[in-house]
């Protein structure tokens, strides 16, 4: 009996660390799915009120990712993705934004993905198998250890490693956005015309990132950052519809990222303090030694307040 | 919304309207879908209720709706699921959000010298919302949902230019995990126009889970 006993113990020791090792499997799995797959699915995304349906197309082929997605249920806003060059139409505004990722080859790792989240700030569990819009699915719950970042419940199909549903959980648990495939489609070939916008882009008015004028100003940093987070891009930018150069940093846990622009303002332009949302997206916008600041990213609104009131300019020992 | 309507909730919101007048419309309110469709669709109750002197009018207003809502003499009549968005904050707060949204026409949004003007004025991206993302439980499931779509982007001195907005989600959404993308892209291409279900009664928090 006592025997039987320390060998339990001895096998629940052993099947610790595999069971550790493991964490991430299926993130690992859903991540590969999702960047290295083709697809085409409608979704219904809804947050906030709001409830909409979209239409995702991602094609990988010799290495080229398109991904374009479109709204369904109003004017038929898209964003279209080539590359690290994306293109947002706006029909209804009669306007288009391009968007140019400067650097890409930097950029080989820091993307955030699932398997990446940190084992001490989530905490990975899978919760069992459900039958889901293509069969059975695993439920893998990523639980935030703190209030600085989301928390998800995905549903990732067994057979194709897809999340056909997810819940994005504030850190207290409550559901903030629900995204749920009515339709999915994996594998095969995704014609090349299906890539182009529905919408005629000749009566459409393009906002396009400034050529880029003066060399550079101030470098910046963090001078606090929520635990687990870390600076993964610092870098001048030009942003579509703002003249001049912007900083762009981009701080990520390895999971949920944010984004802070640093820009001097406009002159005549009043500065800008204050909160917004889009979505699941929120942004905060402060003024920092005469710059403006603005931090936007999928986590709680504190976290973008803490972050973007802790910034200064590099080489400076001031307390935000 | 009538225009006559619109001027009432104007003159109530100077101090200019009678008092006799004033409770009746804030028993419209109570009554009126399509205003209270508004109330919810926009989250400004935060920024009004906190805003640290970036949104000057809102705190006269907000003390004048207070005041208002003292005197009113039922406001426990108003129906809790629709104005549990602002749970804590009250009816005063709901009604101050209104007189924002109602004076912002007056004044014009700051805007970047290259941005699109009429993008800032309404992308549909919601821009003025200090609330945290609202939690959200819904049933029945959302394919049977109704649609709710993104208000009309509401700018004034001190709040982030819609235009810019957007333009940071789209450069943001380079450098997020492919999952959060389509959330973060999700609430870019929202469309315009709202919907309200059958009963004119607009989800938003419905409670919590777990």
């Amino acid at each position: 009996m006592n025997a039987r006993r320390r060998l339990a113990a001895a096998l629940l020791l052993l099947a610790g660390p595999a069971l550790a090792a493991d964490r991430t499997g299926w993130l690992e799995r859903m991540d590969r799915a999702l960047a290295g797959s083709s697809y085409v699915g409608d979704f219904v995304s809804e947050s906030a009120g709001r409830s909409q349906k979209l239409r995702i197309l991602h094609r990988v082929e010799d290495g080229q990712v398109r991904e374009r997605l479109i709204s369904l249920s109003g004017h038929g806003r898209e964003l279209i993705r080539t590359g690290d060059e994306v293109v947002a139409y706006l029909p209804d505004r009669k306007l288009a934004i391009i968007e140019k990722r400067p650097g890409s080859g930097q950029l080989l790792g820091v993307l955030p993905r699932f398997a990446a989240a940190p084992a001490p700030w989530y905490e990975v569990i899978e919760e069992g198998r459900e039958a889901a819009l293509l069969g059975p699915a695993v439920v893998v719950t990523l639980r935030p250890a703190d209030g600085f970042r989301f928390g998800y419940r995905i549903w990732i199909d067994e057979a194709t490693g897809m999340p056909v549903r997810s819940e994005l959980r504030d850190p207290a648990g409550r559901v903030v956005e629900r995204m749920r495939f009515t339709s999915l489609a994996v594998g095969g070939t995704i014609p090349e015309a299906d890539f182009e916008p529905a919408i005629d882009p000749a009566g459409l008015r393009w906002v396009r990132q400034a050529p880029t004028p003066e060399p550079a100003s101030v470098a910046w940093q963090a001078a606090q950052m929520p635990p687990g987070f870390r600076l993964s891009v610092n870098g001048l930018q030009a942003v579509a519809g703002t003249q001049g150069l912007v900083n762009h940093l981009v701080f990520t846990d390895g999971l949920a990222s944010v984004s802070v622009f640093i820009h001097a303002p406009a002159p005549g332009t009043p500065p800008v303090v204050g909160s917004g949302r889009a979505g699941v997206a929120s942004a905060f916008s402060t003024v920092v030694r005469g710059h403006q600041v603005t931090a936007v990213g999928e986590v709680p609104p504190d976290t973008l307040r803490y972050i973007a009131t802790g910034l200064q300019p590099a080489g400076s020992d001031d307390q935000p | 919304m009538t225009e006559r309507v619109k001027e009432q909730l104007s003159a109530f919101l100077d101090g200019e309207l009678p008092e006799a007048e004033a409770a009746l419309l804030l028993k419209r309110l109570d009554r009126d879908q399509e205003l209270r469709a508004a109330l919810s669709r926009y989250s400004l109750i935060g920024s009004v209720l906190r805003s640290d002197g970036d949104m000057p009018a809102a705190h006269g207003v907000a003390a004048r709706v207070r005041a208002a809502v003292a005197r009113e003499p039922r406001p426990g009549a108003w129906p809790t699921r629709v104005y549990r968005p602002v749970a804590g904050l009250g009816i005063a707060a709901t009604v101050a959000a209104v007189s924002v949204l109602l004076l912002q026409p007056r004044t014009e949004p700051p805007l970047q010298a290259s941005a699109a003007p009429e993008l800032a004025a309404e992308s549909g991206v919601l821009v003025a919302a200090a609330d945290p993302p609202a939690a959200l439980v819904t049933e029945p499931e959302p394919e049977q949902a109704p649609s709710y779509t993104t208000p009309p982007a509401v700018d004034g001195p001190g709040t982030l230019p819609a235009a810019q907005f957007a333009n940071y989600l789209v450069a943001h959404s380079g450098y997020t995990s492919p999952l959060a993308r389509s959330s973060v892209v999700a609430g870019l291409i929202a469309a315009d126009d709202p919907v309200t279900d059958a009963s004119g009664v607009p989800r938003h928090v419905v409670g919590e889970r777990r």
